[in-house]
């Protein structure tokens, strides 16, 4: 009896404490990151705290992008309260919605001084939208980028970086046979063609630049098409063929793996995510203020394409205090806050407007050229067993790769594997 | 059978309490609660409902399944028996009375007392092709020319994959030999050696069969860890190249990710069932009821 007489006193102690809070009311924020990351995020909500009066609780999720999914599919599968606002890596949001877990913003946003206009149009199109409403809007936007030694190609009398695939590879093959005499592995182009989700990545962009790519259609997908085929052929003959990519870019390469290699001054074009600018030009890299950015370049007849990644907001629909939260996703929005994760993390902003602004313009000059790549952004196929399709294509493809399989075989025996697998999923 | 006091009957059931229910509650309720699930199409995005054996139905005709089974029964047939036969090996290296033997354990059992993930990052950085440790020293002492690409095949990344993991498992397996070992009473050996039986002979006809009931715990501890390998793999291969080092565990995680929850626990359920059917021979092989209990 005593236990519960001190249990007892404890809950009224806290039930007490928690009533004389300052604040009106309290939501929940489900974020995780970096600590770097979550520690800003500490900041950034005592100033929303203090602007509106509405206490935010922050439930901190791990770094792995798989667990904090894991946690937030947890609390939305059995429908809890909490957490109220969450960040989402943009491709779950499909699976989220098709679940009915994301609260409808039209209404909140037709009050709102927050308009569509200013985020990237592709972007609140292809992945926002569903049935017609949105129900998520980008925080950070990410996008497969090129970067290259603006000094080598100087150096080799090479006025700008390459517009296609054709170029990238003379340009390497001119470049590293002479690198190499004094860096013995000393490579043109390092990409990510590790089984893991950057593959897909990878691919989608050069098959994109071909004009093919994923197409979903009538239950089925296809990816054995001729544009298809022909961006594998060539990602195998960076490594096989023409050699100007490392030999375990399809055993190790992910983007760190490569950005390592890229920063050492061992590679002349990188491909990889704007994250890896503010690394490169630390002041202790090497290739310090010897690189520039680029588009990534595309085939003949074929366009500009980056992958399209990055988190975005949404608000759960069995929050309790979503008029609050709509605040809260109004203020990480705001063309302030937006700055400030760019300034500070170095996230580039899902707002257009922010990467005109001159103060930050001077501190990230990239931020002019990110700005037109971004407009190329395409998405992932946005389906809610999308991992499924994507680990299956990695493993095809991977093994493409690894000369095991030609494209053709790997494309049509991870197209027909996925489309035995679909029919569990759409029913 | 002994008889006991019910006063001590009852003081013993008190004091196994706690373990019951952290068993119950841990393990007991999680598998069969998996089982269940195994009966449901249960999609996080779409209604959850019963379909019986649909599931199983659906992984007979699954080749990612019949793949993964594969690589996770080669996987522990090939580690398994390299853990036991180096397990004993070391066993009786760190049964003689060496100088700093205390030491030399404590260097022996390091592997296994590092977490998995942290030794598979190690391995990872060992087997990496650009800076990794071992292109590095072999290069270094002139055996081979130019790096190696380690986990470049199905087949190498198989064996790099083993290699890790007997690093890893070896002094598991010795610790408890060497605790068997140690039962095993010292009047045996002298009579032996009076009766001049030799090295071989006294390995085979006392050390062998005395050590058996080790050696069938060994195995059955190290059966049921390499058939649910999972941590090695994912942080080292992530089930590359090309799908080749996927196995069950892993390959129900993959589902599980994608919301399918029913065809996740039902290739659990599989996974089980290997795990139990193994335990199952290895206990009547032992012969367990006369040997230990």
């Amino acid at each position: 009896m005593k236990f519960l007489k001190i249990l007892f006193s404890l809950f009224s102690i806290t039930f007490l404490i928690s009533c004389s809070s300052k604040y009106k009311s309290k939501i929940t924020f489900m974020v995780g990151g970096a600590p770097n990351e979550v520690a800003f995020w500490d900041k950034i909500i005592k100033e929303f705290e203090e602007q509106t009066g509405i206490e935010v609780e922050i439930l901190k999720q791990p770094a792995d992008t798989d667990q904090r999914r894991q946690s937030l599919v947890i609390a939305l599968a059995s429908k809890a309260e909490d957490p109220d606002v969450f960040l989402m890596d943009v491709i779950w949001i499909a699976q989220f919605s098709r679940s009915n877990w994301l609260e409808p913003l039209n209404k909140y946003l037709k009050m709102s001084s927050l308009s569509l206009d200013i985020f990237f149009k592709n972007v609140v199109n292809e992945v926002d939208t569903y049935k017609g409403k949105i129900i998520a809007l980008p925080v950070y936007i990410d996008g497969g980028i090129l970067y290259y030694r603006k000094d080598l190609l100087k150096k080799f009398g090479i006025q700008q970086p390459p517009q296609t695939w054709n170029e990238l590879i003379n340009y390497s093959l001119k470049v590293q046979n002479f690198m190499r005499k004094k860096i013995p592995n000393f490579y043109g182009f390092v990409w990510q063609g590790a089984q893991y989700e950057g593959l897909i990545c990878n691919f989608l962009e050069i098959a994109s630049s071909n004009n093919g790519g994923v197409v979903f259609n009538n239950r089925k997908i296809i990816l054995d098409s001729p544009q298809n085929i022909k961006a594998l052929e060539l990602l195998r003959a960076f490594i096989h063929h023409y050699k100007i990519s490392p030999p375990n870019t399809f055993t190790e390469m992910k983007e760190e793996e490569t950005r390592i290699y890229f920063q050492k001054g061992y590679a002349l074009f990188e491909r990889n995510w704007p994250y890896a600018w503010i690394l490169h030009q630390k002041d202790d890299s090497p290739v310090k203020n010897k690189i520039g950015i680029a588009p990534l370049p595309h085939f003949k007849n074929g366009k500009i394409a980056s992958t399209l990644g990055g988190w975005h907001i949404g608000i759960s629909r069995y929050s309790d205090h979503k008029e609050e939260s709509w605040k809260f996703v109004e203020f990480i929005l705001s063309y302030n806050i937006q700055k400030k994760l760019a300034l500070n993390l170095g996230w580039n902003p899902g707002r257009k407007d922010v990467y005109e602004d001159k103060e930050l313009l001077r501190t990230l000059p990239h931020f002019k050229k990110l700005k037109h790549i971004f407009n190329n952004l395409i998405p992932r196929p946005n389906l809610p067993y999308y991992p499924l399709i994507s680990e299956t294509m990695q493993r095809y493809i991977n093994a493409s790769l690894a000369n095991k399989l030609t494209p053709q075989e790997a494309l049509k025996l991870a197209e027909k594997e996925i489309n035995f697998m679909i029919k569990r999923y759409e029913e | 059978m002994k008889t006991y006091y019910k006063e001590d009957l009852k003081t013993s059931f008190i004091f196994l309490l706690p373990v019951f229910i952290l068993t119950l509650f841990f393990i007991f309720i999680p598998v069969i609660a998996t089982f269940i699930n195994s009966f449901f199409k249960d999609i996080i995005f779409l209604n959850k409902r019963f379909v019986l054996f649909q599931n199983y139905f659906y992984l007979l005709s699954d080749s990612g399944f019949w793949n993964s089974l594969k690589f996770t029964i080669i996987f522990f047939i090939v580690s398994v028996p390299l853990e036991i036969f180096l397990g004993i090996i070391f066993t009786l290296v760190l049964n003689y009375e060496i100088p700093y033997k205390g030491f030399i354990r404590v260097c022996v059992l390091l592997p296994w007392a590092i977490p998995a993930a942290i030794s598979a990052r190690l391995w990872e950085l060992i087997y990496n092709y650009s800076y990794g440790l071992a292109n590095f020293l072999l290069l270094k002492i002139r055996i081979i020319n130019e790096p190696i690409n380690w986990l470049e095949t199905g087949f190498s990344a198989f064996v790099a994959l083993v290699i890790a993991d007997v690093w890893k498992t070896t002094p598991f397996v010795a610790i408890i030999l060497l605790a068997g070992l140690q039962a095993i009473p010292k009047e045996i050996y002298y009579q032996a050696v009076i009766d001049r039986a030799n090295f071989l002979q006294r390995f085979f006809k006392i050390t062998l069969p005395l050590l058996k009931p080790a050696i069938i715990i060994a195995l059955l501890f190290r059966t049921i860890d390499a058939v649910r390998i999972f941590d090695l793999i994912y942080v080292l291969t992530k089930g590359g190249p090309g799908g080749a080092t996927t196995s069950l565990s892993l390959y129900a995680y993959k589902y599980y990710i994608t919301g399918d929850f029913g065809y996740a626990s039902s290739i659990s359920v599989i996974l089980f069932i290997i795990s139990f059917i193994a335990s199952i021979i290895y206990l009547r092989v032992g012969k367990f009821r006369q040997e230990v209990l």
